[in-house]
């Protein structure tokens, strides 16, 4: 059983996080009645707070338990999230200005509303908003998922762990619901920095502490099975088409927009983004503790307590509870939980912007500016416990699995959104059937990369090895968005001429 | 600095991060370790403090266009 200590500091760290959240509404104060005001911080966040921001939309549960679970379970392959990570940042750089400026001048706040004016297409735009929203869900869920491995560590031994689990995880949530309804993105923006410092000083704890009292990294290696060590040759084309996909995934997810947006110039922009490689040093220390678990007999044999299937998403907490000082270790959990905690609300709030500008008002164009706020801050709500209720209905696992999915259908609106930003020669009709066909042909692949089972890889077999399905759908996006504007615009000046 | 050059010089410090992080064969081995850390792993993450390097040159550059 675990000392009370743990919670004791756990809690007292919470109460800080909560009084934080709810003293966003005061800090660089706006009018929070308007949205821009109330969902990207009224577009003045600086070079730093933008750091921490989209820092936060990177230092997920993705990085507390996907990456890490899926190192301990397979090995090398999951550290490709290091060199994904550096490379979405070149994407960030050369696509994400341009959408700033636009979006200053026009007044845009999602990318759907910029995809509707750039191409005047409703349908183009509503389904832009519907991919967004619905390849967010799953990620969300994982933001739970991750929060959960906390207090299942946390309360292990504890009478009636599940239900007080449970019952935290909902307490946590209203918490969350009412101060992002209050607060808006400064909320998110001030709790962000709070967790980011505990997750640093936890990071850098870990990888001093537990390498010296396991006698070095090599021992871990030489604990864990195979190929840990590097990548198994066959393996490498997954490797590369995995560091590709998700990179241009990453900047497409509503949440990453909004993080974007809210920057308050553009150089700001650029230097926050320049810096954000940084905050993946952590993301390979987190990485690792999937090998350093296997040289911890306490952690290890904690964990063999748990299914095996589900003993991956433990392992961080585990290491830390059993490597390091119980009051320490409240600290490190709180950092983790609250590491869900806030990405989740920016995510919610991302889905709730264009659930209520690119889909309701499109239905009803006569939206007064009250009620869309009103709408805007009761879907994030509405979002968050949809995906609360998701979690605990579906065993933990598939969030993880659901969330690889999330990434090949967000991926599909890059042709309209990056190349409709940077290029003057694609037309709706060729970008709505291009989506569609990436959408079905990714799913397809899935389906039959899982023999139509339960959804455990996102690998599709070619001839030229394993590759990550959301490059391969894309690839048939690309080619008929930019094929059929092609045919299109032949036509369209055969017929100018034809007239003359 | 001319600015075609200035144009090749942006690319180049978006490019060659890229094509190290994609090329996978250049630090996929073991050895030389560092504490014990395979080459694949500490390579990556110290590629991190190299891009950067390498995108902060990028934003300050563009800044000077401007």
């Amino acid at each position: 059983m675990i000392s009370s200590d743990v919670i004791l500091v756990f809690v007292s760290l919470f109460i800080v996080f909560i009084g934080l959240g709810f003293y966003g509404k005061y800090w660089r104060k706006g009018d929070l009645n308007h949205v821009h005001e109330w969902s990207l911080g009224g577009r003045r966040l600086g070079t730093t707070l933008v750091f921490f921001l989209i820092g936060a939309d990177l230092y997920t549960a993705y990085s507390f338990v996907a990456i890490p679970s899926g190192v301990f379970a397979k090995g090398s392959l999951y550290f490709f999230a290091i060199p994904y990570v550096m490379l979405t940042f070149a994407v960030a750089l050369v696509a994400m200005p341009k959408l700033w400026t636009l979006s200053r001048e026009k007044g845009y706040i999602t990318a759907s509303d910029f995809v509707k004016d750039r191409f005047s297409s409703r349908t183009l735009a509503i389904m832009i908003a519907i991919t967004g929203i619905v390849a967010e869900l799953p990620y969300i869920a994982l933001q739970i998922v991750g929060m959960q491995a906390v207090l299942t560590v946390m309360l292990a031994g504890y009478a009636n762990a599940q239900m007080v689990g449970e019952i935290s995880l909902l307490i946590a949530f209203v918490i969350l619901a009412a101060f992002t309804y209050s607060s808006g993105l400064r909320g998110a923006a001030l709790t962000a920095i709070f967790k980011d410092v505990l997750v640093w000083i936890t990071v850098i704890v870990v990888i001093i502490a537990v390498p010296i009292s396991i006698g070095g990294f090599g021992n871990a290696f030489k604990a864990a099975k195979e190929n840990y060590v590097t990548l198994p040759e066959n393996l490498v084309p997954a490797y590369a088409t995995l560091i590709l996909g998700s990179a241009l995934a990453l900047y497409l997810y509503p949440h990453a927009i909004t993080g974007v947006l809210s920057a308050q110039s553009v150089q700001k922009l650029r230097y926050s983004t320049a810096l954000l490689p940084l905050y993946g040093v952590g993301l390979a220390i987190l990485a690792l503790m999937g090998v350093l678990v296997y040289a911890v007999p306490g952690a290890m044999n904690f964990l063999s307590g748990f299914p095996e299937g589900s003993r991956g998403i433990l392992v961080v907490p585990s290491l830390i509870l059993y490597s390091l000082p119980a009051w320490f270790s409240g600290i490190a959990l709180l950092g983790i939980f609250v590491g869900g905690l806030v990405p989740a609300a920016i995510m919610a709030m991302a889905q709730a912007n264009l659930l209520t500008r690119n889909i309701i008002k499109e239905i009803k164009p006569d939206l007064s500016n009250n009620s869309e706020i009103r709408i805007t801050k009761m879907s994030s709500t509405v979002f968050k416990f949809v995906a609360l209720a998701f979690v605990f209905s579906v065993p933990a696992t598939y969030a993880i699995s659901l969330q690889l999915l999330g990434g090949i259908l967000i991926v599909q609106i890059l042709p309209a959104v990056f190349f409709g930003l940077h290029t003057k020669s694609l037309r709706k009709n060729p970008l709505i059937v291009g989506l569609v066909a990436g959408i079905a042909s990714g799913i397809y692949m899935v389906e039959m990369a899982n023999s139509f089972g339960p959804l455990t890889s996102s690998l599709f077999k070619t001839a030229f090895g394993p590759i990550y399905i959301a490059v391969i759908a894309l690839a048939i996006n690309l080619a008929i968005s930019f094929g059929g504007s092609a045919v299109l615009h032949r036509r369209a000046i055969k017929n100018q001429t034809g007239q003359l | 600095m001319h600015s075609s050059i200035k144009y090749v010089v942006l690319a180049l410090l978006v490019l060659i991060p890229s094509f190290v992080n994609l090329g996978v064969p250049i630090y996929n081995r073991d050895s030389p370790e560092l504490f014990g850390l395979p080459f694949f792993y500490w390579f990556q993450t110290f590629w991190l403090f190299a891009c950067t390097g390498f995108y902060f040159a990028y934003a300050k550059l563009v800044e000077n266009k401007a």
